[in-house]
């Protein structure tokens, strides 16, 4: 219990959706300086909590992925005024923080055309970065190696599902299930993504869809504060359901029914002929089969758009006279 | 801080000892070539040779340091890596096997602790579940050999719980008599044989015995193997006999001969990662069609919580609230992968394809940089780990190691560390600068 625990945070940055976000016209409206705030709180406390607790924080930008803070390396920074109303550990931490972040949207400025955020880069950082800490305590010495033990990922995003990430993110998610470290996701603004739902749910990690954006540090605090260990103990709100679908590899678009190449495993939303990425033939008689057994529906509305659907739609009549 | 590192190293010295243990051990494992077979001869028995400690192969350097071996088992693994075929090599990814296990009186012996029997049934244990990590779309039956027949233990399932579960009775499985690898290998066959044309049939045999006793011609059943595209692999605790060996050879399996535990866990564990898969079977249908290539329709449910509302499932037909939900119909069912009861949907999780999509779609192997000449401004910190880089060049490296620890990627050109490099292409199967 004793056991201090990291925590590696990643920030969606994205302008746009912050802006979005930002509208008045929202129900509740949660401009980025209100979020930051309650971010930068959240980790304090994270860091008050046991004075071994390290953290590390990640941000997402437009195309490229940052590592904003780490308590490990800390030392090369510039000086910060002292300031005798803050505990300055914290203070080091936010002014660090506020600034880089501040640092890199200037950056952004100058970029006309927006490109989808660098989730995966921030996430495989996040990786390497537990990796490195796991390593490099465990070999030194046995009492050391119970430090930066319980390793985490706490996702704050506001961007909607890149289709074109799927598979990045799950090897991603793959390699913290590997390596036993929790994922957890707080849907901060925007429709919930799939990939982050999935994520949450193979590693054990918690899926959160803000229904009080303005109340976000309790959120923050209740359900993502308490280490992996404290969790068996309460009761942290799960996602009470998952969608298993997937992003074809042709259009990107997120099926429900796919056609798979027994080969590579391939998935498709309409049969071809020729898998495109292991240029496999196919056998004509299995393209009739399956273009005569297709469904109608669904594959209407799956290729349609290249967005993923709300996932409200599963709940069919069949299931609902089965209950 | 001197004591630290130095410990550090140590611990890392222990397991350049393990690792070139396993390397000299593999040296026993023949897959199906023989020449593995006449190196044995020429080095006569195993007793008769030298005694090599594995401690005396680790040789220190000027310092009294093991850095030098640590930095060089690195280097071995990164030229492996390097090594690794460029062409695609077509993997079997749906996996069909039947793990048939010797439960004659021969697996009594206790040249293997406690008994090859008790050792046997924990490597197939932790061999089923590792198995199911690596292949989520296999499915492995259990059959047993005693009494002079076949006994079918486990159903073939494509859940781990269940084939665990058919191993887990002792008491059940308590050898007796006989084997007979012809009545045992027909069983796999029969179960096998309605399986599609583009999933493997494999079967795997652990036998202690040195005797089979046979209701007919052994051959017949090797040639009907054959005709069928079973792979048959073989692991014998006791000694090579002809049979065994001419089975494997013959269906393109693995064939070895356990030495001690390690060893024996070591060949089982081999027969893990997907096979690729055989050039006959291109061959033969190469061209305009492939019979062994199909495209396969299958479904993503949506799993239900436990929280929700109990509801028949279509399985079992109880009330349960956890669950799955068929896309098509709708129908409700416990657990994936399977085929839809109601509608004969194949209905597996997308997790369970992602899963395989790492041997799809490798991350190039970094390049070594050894001078920043070229590199008009170089970062200082390693672009995944933020590790500072050392910006002194280290002497005397073996082949693929950079001296400046930085390895860059080709397509992104950033630079990683050491440690990134390795951890990215074992582990995460995903370039932080490409994000691909």
């Amino acid at each position: 219990m004793n056991n201090a625990s990291h925590l590696s945070l990643i920030l969606d940055l994205s302008p746009s959706q912050w802006h979005l976000s930002a509208a008045p016209s929202n129900t509740h409206p949660l401009p980025f300086k209100t979020f930051l705030s309650h971010v930068l709180t959240f980790l304090n406390s994270h860091i008050a909590q046991m004075h071994e607790n390290s953290l590390a924080v990640f941000g997402a930008l437009p195309g490229k992925s940052i590592m904003l803070y780490s308590s490990s390396d800390v030392s090369g920074g510039p000086e910060v005024p002292a300031d005798s109303n803050a505990y300055r550990p914290f203070k080091l931490m936010n002014s660090i923080v506020a600034r880089n972040i501040e640092a890199e949207l200037e950056l952004l400025e100058t970029m006309g055309d927006e490109p989808p955020v660098a989730l995966v880069g921030a996430l495989t950082k996040a990786l390497c970065y537990i990796n490195r800490i796991t390593h490099t305590t465990s070999g030194s010495s046995a009492e050391d190696s119970a430090v930066a033990a319980d390793p985490r990922i706490l996702i704050l995003s506001v961007s909607p599902d890149l289709s074109s990430s799927y598979i990045p993110i799950m090897n991603s998610i793959f390699s913290a299930q590997k390596n036993k470290i929790i994922i957890d996701v707080c849907k901060v603004y925007g429709a919930d993504t799939v990939f982050l739902q999935q994520a949450a749910h193979l590693t054990g990690g918690s899926y959160i869809d803000l229904e009080r954006r303005d109340a976000l540090l309790q959120y923050l605090v209740m359900s993502f504060l308490p280490p992996p260990t404290m969790r068996q103990f309460i009761a942290v709100p799960k996602q009470d359901k998952v969608d298993f679908r997937a992003a074809c590899f042709c259009h990107k678009n997120i099926v429900d029914i796919g056609f798979v190449c027994s080969v590579c495993l391939s998935i498709f939303c309409s049969p071809v002929p020729v898998c495109s990425t292991c240029r496999t033939k196919f056998p004509m008689k299995t393209l009739q089969r399956l273009n005569a057994s297709r469904p109608a529906v669904p594959s209407a509305n799956g290729s349609a758009n290249g967005t993923p659907r709300p996932p409200s739609k599963p709940a069919t009549p069949m299931s609902a006279s089965l209950r | 801080m001197d004591p630290g590192s130095d410990s550090d190293s140590l611990d890392e010295g222990v397991l350049t000892v393990r690792g070139r243990n396993k390397a000299a051990r593999a040296k026993g494992v023949d897959p199906h070539n023989d020449k593995g077979k006449a190196k044995a001869k020429e080095q006569a028995y195993a007793w008769e040779a030298n005694f090599t400690r594995s401690w005396d192969t680790v040789q220190e350097d000027e310092g009294g340091s093991l850095q030098g071996a640590v930095e060089e088992l690195m280097a071995r693994g990164r030229r492996r890596r390097l090594l690794a075929p460029a062409a695609a090599i077509r993997r079997t990814i749906i996996r069909h096997l039947i793990l048939l296990l010797d439960l004659s009186s021969a697996m009594m012996d206790r040249d293997m602790r406690p008994t090859r029997f008790d050792l046997t049934l924990e490597y197939a244990r932790e061999f089923i579940t590792e198995w199911f990590d690596q292949n989520p779309l296999g499915q492995v039956g259990v059959v047993g050999m005693r009494g002079g027949i076949g006994e079918r233990i486990g159903e073939m399932s494509g859940n781990p719980q269940d084939v665990l579960k058919s191993l887990s009775e002792r008491h059940k499985l308590e050898p007796a008599g006989e084997p007979s690898l012809q009545n045992a290998i027909e069983m796999a066959r029969s179960s096998m044989s309605h399986l599609p044309t583009h999933s493997s049939r494999e079967i795997l045999i652990v036998f202690g015995s040195l005797t089979t006793v046979d209701p007919g011609n052994i051959y017949d059943t090797l040639q009907s193997c054959i005709k069928e595209k079973i792979r048959i692999s073989l692991v014998a605790l006791a000694a090579e006999m002809k049979i065994c060996r001419e089975l494997c050879d013959k269906t393109g399996g693995q064939f070895g001969v356990a030495m001690n535990e390690g060893h024996f866990k070591d060949l089982i564990f081999e027969l893990i990662p997907p096979p690729a898969q055989r050039a006959v079977a291109r061959a033969t249908g190469g061209g305009t069609t492939n019979p062994a290539a199909d495209l396969m329709m299958m479904g993503f449910p949506t799993r239900l919580p436990d929280t929700a509302p109990p509801a028949l499932c279509v399985c079992h037909a109880e009330l349960r609230p956890a669950g799955f939900l068929c896309p098509r119909c709708g129908a409700k069912i416990c657990d994936v992968p399977t085929d839809c009861d109601v509608c004969g949907l194949m209905i597996v999780s997308s997790p369970h394809l992602a899963r395989s999509y790492h041997h799809l779609f490798p991350v190039k192997p970094y390049i070594p940089i050894s001078s920043l000449d070229g590199a008009p401004k170089p970062t200082k910190h390693c672009h995944a780990c933020s590790q500072p880089f050392r910006a002194q060049a280290t002497a005397s490296l073996a082949d693929g190691m950079s001296s400046l620890g930085r390895y860059r990627c080709p397509d992104c050109s950033n630079d990683f560390c050491t440690d990134c490099d390795v951890f990215v292409h074992d582990v995460v199967h995903c370039c932080p600068g490409c994000e691909k």
